[in-house]
């Protein structure tokens, strides 16, 4: 095989809208026929766009599944597509919709009824990534010597991130969104999110429903916001000054920036004409036209230069369907039947040279306090990007593994092990010859992952590797 | 006269000089005594690099995407002598290579035996590729004696162009296919060793043995990145004129390269698949 096309589908529930997007990705050689085999996804098209449509609500905190079920339906019906044909994606949940009371359900079960390998994903940091991989931001990253950040505002939050040749730096969510502040066309204010009246408290701010404001008042509060938050980007106000605006934050303090791409809900309206009149910003019952005309003015003030985003409403569920599966090693280990595994939590151990045995006791024992709860598979473990191992000392490793997972976790089923360098097909067969016979073991490489992480592994394709998923959240 | 006076010059300078930056006290640690016994440089201890470059992530991504020299600094218009030993060390060590033999105890260590080629000797052997094929009447009725015949694979080790390749990589592709044979329920017949081989000499070895597959560690031809290069070639049913497009490899193994380990565990598969699609080279779907 030379190449192989899957279909992946990107599903995004956000604070004010709902859209999905069919991609295809295509799986190609990238070694020589002398060399071991590798696999790299070579090519992502997008091949179908939904429309995009209001998130359905039930009530204020509960979103409408069956209105969303039937939605997906249609849309899979106008693409002609089946389930079994989707090979692998997201569905993502953003903003202030993650916090709805019935997210994560939903989350699972459109996950389970969108294809054969799709993924729930969530989380502010990686909704961040996954918007600048849609955006292009990542992509201009690769062609630039400073840091590309990428702000992709929606209705709920601001989901920022620091993007360097091609790799993620830091990410940053706000509390700045369009949809915070819902307004009629003549002013009066139908609600304020209770996300931003921390901020609001904190500036002395009076924003209560039935209020009517001026478009002068109105603009005055998007620009606050807005300067706050790029305040903040640009290192003027700390992090930590400004906790009542941010929501997440990968570090304490952000490096420099030099360029920013601004996508979202938001980022489209911001290549809209400013509203002039209080009818114009209330077209979507929300600030958000006046917060993208106000975002601009503000990004003048600022030594960033504001590069155009190829994708703007878009950018995350492109995102979620197009960059978020990733392929491990073709030569790997693996057990077909054992998959696919979804959700597996992942302990990441330390390989050093002596004290071996006792130390990885400590670390297991340690993931099994956290993960008690799952019998078969209590976690995946994860090794780290080691030096070159002789297969003497992997031998004696993959003992050592087996011999402690079964002792701790009789009830068992497969072994799950995920290693960084090209070891797995080595590291899988010594499990399987030497160390634990009696359980599956699924041993796969290539593939970064860190303690904390979550990995979905998906049925294997062409029988030499298997699409993955690396999600940063916890699920329950 | 002036001499008395430029050494006195030179006394009143050297009393200031001694005040103003007095001696550190002799308490010279002695370097501390190591098992090392002459003078070992690691590839760290090689490494030079740009003193301050204009845009350090750029080189940095460029330097680690390749073993070549790329971004080692310069004396003028010319390479540091750093540089330039270095190069003269890889050089040598490729030559050493190629002149070198494989040691009698790594070999007992796997319990292979050895057989010649008509190489007759190292320059025979450079000169005339074709007698690197063939191997002597003897050897040919040594492999009768003691070889299982029509086996299902065939294991044969050769120092081919590198001596030091087998040396290096054995003890971890070895021990790793013989498992992936295991693993993939294949069953080697009696594995040996060949002395002065040539790629093509699985040609005259598969007509005496005849089995389903073989797999030859060979040697490769040292470079100066690595004088430690193996390849693995790979036939089903290897003959008398068979074509290079018939055969399989995978190819710079050795540590830095293509993992010895992970070729060694790939090897199963690719032999599975030979046996199963009876055919290999080009035509053979991995």
């Amino acid at each position: 095989m030379t190449r192989e096309v899957i279909k992946s589908v990107g599903i995004d529930i956000g604070t004010s809208t709902t859209k999905l997007i069919m991609s295809e990705l295509t799986l190609g050689r990238v070694s020589s026929h002398f060399a071991l085999p590798h696999f790299e996804i070579i090519d992502r098209q997008v091949t179908y766009e939904s429309d995009i449509i209001s998130t359905p609500l039930k009530s204020e905190d509960e979103i409408h599944l069956q209105s969303l079920i039937n939605w997906l339906q249609r849309e899979y019906n106008r693409m002609g597509v089946s389930l079994p044909d989707i090979k692998s994606g997201a569905v993502i949940i953003t903003g202030e919709t993650a916090i709805k009371k019935n997210a994560d359900a939903i989350l699972h079960y459109l996950a389970e009824r969108s294809g054969d390998f799709v993924v729930a994903i969530a989380g502010a940091s990686l909704e961040g990534v996954l918007a600048g991989r849609g955006s292009g931001a990542y992509e201009r990253s690769k062609t630039q010597r400073g840091v590309v950040a990428n702000v992709d505002i929606g209705g709920g939050t601001a989901n920022v991130v620091l993007f360097q040749q091609g790799k993620v730096l830091e990410t940053i969510t706000f509390h700045v969104g369009g949809r915070l502040v819902e307004i009629s066309s003549e002013g009066e204010i139908l609600a304020v999110s209770p996300s931003l009246r921390p901020w609001l408290d904190y500036k002395g701010i009076s924003l209560k429903n039935g209020m009517s404001l001026s478009l002068e008042q109105f603009r005055e509060v998007s620009k606050q916001l807005c300067h706050d938050m790029l305040g903040c980007l640009a290192g003027k106000t700390s992090i930590a000054a400004l906790q009542c605006l941010v929501h997440s934050s990968s570090c304490e303090t952000l490096p420099e920036i030099h360029e920013v791409v601004i996508s979202g809900g938001v980022g489209r309206l911001t290549h809209e004409l400013p509203p002039a009149r209080l009818p114009e910003v209330a077209i979507y019952n929300d600030i958000g036209p006046l917060l993208a005309s106000e975002l601009m003015e503000a990004l003048k003030r600022y030594p960033f230069h504001v590069a155009a985003a190829a994708q703007t409403t878009r950018a995350t569920v492109i995102g979620a369907g197009m960059q978020s599966t990733k392929i491990s090693g073709a030569t790997i280990s693996i057990q077909p039947d054992q998959l696919p595994l979804r959700n597996i939590p992942v302990v990441k151990v330390q390989v050093s040279q002596s004290g071996q045995e006792k130390q990885l006791e400590l670390e297991f024992l340690k993931g099994k306090e956290l993960y008690a709860d799952h019998d078969s598979l209590p976690f995946a473990i994860s090794l780290g990007g080691l030096p070159y191992m002789p297969y003497q000392q992997l031998k004696e490793l993959a003992c050592i593994f087996g011999t402690l997972y079964t002792r701790l976790f009789p009830s068992a089923s497969v072994l799950v092990v995920i290693c960084e360098n090209d070891m797995a097909k080595a590291l899988g067969q010594l499990l399987r010859l030497y160390s634990v016979s009696a359980i599956d073991v699924i041993c796969i490489d290539q593939i970064v992952i860190d303690h904390g992480d979550y990995i979905d592994i998906g049925e294997p394709l062409h029988d030499t590797m298997v699409p993955v998923v690396v999600k940063t959240l916890a699920f329950s | 006269m002036q001499d008395k006076q430029i050494e006195f010059i030179v006394q009143k300078v050297m009393e200031q000089l001694q005040k103003q930056f007095p001696a550190a006290p002799e308490t010279v640690t002695p370097e501390p005594v190591t098992e090392t016994t002459g003078l070992f440089f690691t590839e760290e201890d090689w490494q030079t690099s740009i003193p301050k470059p204009v845009y350090q992530e750029g080189t940095s991504e460029l330097t680690s995407s390749t073993p070549a020299r790329i971004g080692v600094w310069r004396a003028g218009t010319r390479p540091l002598t750093k540089t330039m030993l270095k190069l003269q060390f890889d050089h040598a060590a490729a030559i050493d290579a190629v002149g070198g033999e494989v040691l009698e105890k790594t070999l007992q260590e796997f319990d292979l035996f050895t057989v010649e080629t008509c190489y007759e000797n190292k320059e025979v052997y450079l000169k005339r590729p074709d007698k690197g094929r063939v191997l002597t009447d003897a050897a040919v009725q040594t492999i009768k004696e003691k070889c299982m015949h029509r086996p299902q694979v065939q294991i044969v080790v050769s120092d081919g162009l590198s001596a030091s390749a087998v040396e290096t990589n054995l003890k971890d592709v070895y021990p790793a296919l013989l498992d992936s044979l295991k693993i993939n329920n294949l069953t080697p017949g009696t594995p040996f060793f060949v002395k002065g081989g040539r790629v093509a000499c699985m040609d005259h070895i598969g007509e005496i043995l005849e089995p389903e597959v073989l797999v030859l560690l060979i040697g490769e031809r040292p470079g100066l990145v690595s004088a430690s290069s193996l390849s693995a070639y790979m036939c089903y049913r290897p003959r008398k004129g068979i074509v290079e497009s018939d055969r399989n490899v995978i190819s710079n193994i050795h540590p830095l390269g293509t993992p010895p380990i992970e070729a060694g565990a790939h090897i199963g598969t690719v032999l599975r698949k030979m046996l199963e699609q009876k055919l290999s080279g080009v035509k053979l779907e991995l």
